[in-house]
């Protein structure tokens, strides 16, 4: 991985998906009139005769994507995270999740990435997602994984969640950095303390590891992109021999990736302490920007630091996280 | 004016031959119906007494088979698909005695693995916008004979995304799109016009950019000629048919709930006689 602060580019999935579909003339690209935030103006100037804009009507938007897969088409539909999950649920499942059809569900600004409250914020998009049979849900990291995933993707016979941030996508991974879709990443591995973390939590989550690991709690790092199917065998094995465990996710702890960690620790008998990072069954709010809101709500560096720190069992007191200073252009952990 | 085939389906041109025909057809999809409710005692027969006539003509003049998309929104009138389908030779007695049974593939309310229609939904108010993703399917794809026909009915319009799908369709021209609606004023806690006021409907989908007709969904005549003009007009089109959940069994009890209609032993038999005498 680069060191933070991250530089950042704009519209990696925009170009993405624009580059498959002048390979494919199966894919469609449905909007639910949210069509720049989505990145999705580079398909619409330069294939417009296979983008269709639904307007704002999420449910009709569903279903007919599923129907238009029905006829083998593979349609990528998008609009903000919350109005993809929340609003058209029923229509997910019965259009989409039980006819186990292939569209790509792309949901944009998840979890507190937004100032503009619990209206927009997609705090349990991922908990929704999951308990649909069958969906594939990928909550990616940087512009370098975005750029693999929707490739990867593409062909895969059921739908799929798409998570993505909006506006500046950091690139946290080196040049040849490869996503997978069946393989959780080891950043670090034999750890006592290890980290998971999925989408843009990577960042505070490797900044974490590395300030635990000189404060003598060495700690693995695993980064989860894809969260169902969830790659059990390699975080058996990295979990297997840590004593502590502590999830980062952008996102409710009820039903996202810390439930899933949960599962997975209960069911293979693993034994070890959890801690789970995320929004604590609550509601965020509206604000300035939002790395107040990740400070706020407990998703910030420290909080991971203080987490891993107190359940191994450590009696000093927590190593202190120094803020990052970031230019108009980067990202940076909060 | 476009081909269509309304006329080339029936044998018989002669007017009053095929009003009787289509009626046949009609009276036949309610005996398979009441034969599928019958091992039960109870079940969604209303639906194919006040669709008996809608889908008998459609299959005896607009709908072909192997070209045209069908969508029966609501899953709970999948009874008169399987009906009419026996009807049409395509289901035979062995699947039609498995209706609602454990392991078939004939559900009481229609799913995946319903057979007859291009597309069905349990969960209400989601047909018209599956019928309109094979629509533009049909359009991407260059299809340009195909016509998608959508069966909704009327307890359907009290959801949202009816009303979201009749903006897309509109906007959008979706000409070959054709939706015949089963207004029987019936819905789970009684008559819809007692729970919502849905009218007046076809001026409702007229201004929403709609060609809407209001027919007696009982006259086999009116129906054809109604379809007819929806195959030609250059707007989506919306059949409203008035009907009954009782049509076409005199045996009824006045008191039959007809979204949910109980057949016991003895009126069952009473039903079978009604229809065979008319059938015979």
């Amino acid at each position: 991985m680069r060191d933070a602060p991250y530089a950042t580019e704009t519209k990696p999935y925009g170009r993405a998906l624009l580059s498959l579909a002048q390979q494919r003339s199966d894919i469609l690209c449905l909007t639910g009139d949210l069509t720049r935030q989505c990145e999705i103006d580079l398909f619409q100037q330069a294939i417009p005769e296979r983008f269709i804009h639904a307007g704002m009507a999420e449910a009709n938007m569903m279903s007919m994507a599923g129907a238009l897969a029905r006829r083998g088409f593979i349609p990528f539909v998008h609009t903000f995270g919350v109005f993809a999950t929340r609003r058209p649920y029923d229509q997910i499942v019965n259009s989409i999740g039980y006819p186990k059809l292939p569209v790509r569900i792309v949901g944009f600004m998840p979890g507190v990435s937004t100032p503009g409250g619990p209206s927009h914020q997609a705090v349990e998009d991922i908990a929704i997602m999951r308990a649909v049979p069958g969906m594939t849900i990928i909550d990616v990291a940087d512009a370098q994984e975005i750029a693999q995933a929707v490739p990867a993707i593409v062909d895969l016979p059921g739908p799929v969640y798409l998570r993505l941030k909006r506006g500046e996508i950091p690139l946290m991974f080196k040049e040849g950095h490869r996503f997978d879709l069946h393989k959780a990443d080891v950043i670090y591995d034999g750890g006592e303390a290890a980290i998971v973390s999925s989408g843009m939590m990577l960042a505070s989550a490797r900044q974490a590891a590395e300030i635990l690991h000189e404060a003598g709690l060495p700690c693995s790092l695993v980064h989860l992109p894809v969260l169902k199917p969830i790659d059990a065998k390699t975080l058996c094995e990295v979990l297997g021999r840590a004593r502590v465990v502590v999830t980062a996710e952008n996102h409710s702890v009820i039903g996202g990736l810390g439930s899933a960690i949960a599962e997975l620790i209960a069911e293979e008998g693993l034994g070890i302490r959890l801690g789970r990072i995320g929004l604590q069954d609550t509601y965020a709010e509206g604000s300035l920007n939002a790395p107040h809101l990740f400070m706020k709500y407990g998703l910030s560096t420290q909080k991971i630091v203080d987490t891993a720190w107190r359940l191994s069992g450590r009696s000093a007191s927590a190593p202190n996280v120094p803020s990052i200073p970031v230019q108009a252009g980067e990202y940076a952990p909060v | 004016m476009r081909e269509n085939a309304i006329i080339a389906k029936t044998a018989n041109n002669d007017p009053a031959e095929r009003r009787r025909e289509v009626t046949r057809y009609a009276d036949a999809i309610r005996l398979h119906a009441l034969r599928m409710v019958m091992p039960q005692g109870f079940g969604y027969l209303g639906q194919a007494l006040s669709s008996a006539e809608i889908f008998a003509t459609l299959y005896r003049s607009a709908y072909r088979h192997n070209i045209d998309n069908l969508v029966c929104s609501p899953g709970h009138y999948i009874i008169s698909v399987y009906a009419a389908e026996a009807a049409a030779g395509r289901l035979g007695p062995d699947d039609l005695c498995t209706y609602g049974q454990n392991d078939s593939r004939l559900e009481a309310i229609g799913t995946e693995k319903s057979p007859g229609v291009s597309l069905t939904c349990g969960s209400l108010g989601m047909g018209l916008s599956g019928a309109l993703g094979l629509a533009l399917a049909d359009r991407l794809q260059g299809k340009t004979d195909a016509y998608t026909f959508a069966f909704i009915s009327d307890g359907e319009l009290e959801e949202g995304q009816v009303w979201e799908a009749a903006l897309f369709a509109a906007h959008h021209k979706m000409n070959r799109l054709i939706v015949i609606l089963d207004a029987n004023n019936s819905q789970v806690d009684g008559p819809v016009d007692t729970i919502t006021t849905i009218d007046p409907i076809a001026e409702k989908w007229r201004a929403f950019g709609w060609h809407a007709q209001d027919v007696d969904g009982h006259d086999v005549d009116r129906l054809e000629a109604a379809l007819e003009a929806s195959l030609d007009s250059d707007l989506p089109s919306i059949v409203i048919a008035r009907t009954s959940t009782r049509m076409g069994l005199h045996c009824l009890p006045p008191d039959a709930d007809g979204h949910f209609i109980k057949v016991p032993p003895e009126l069952a038999r009473d039903a079978i006689a009604e229809l065979e005498g008319r059938l015979a």
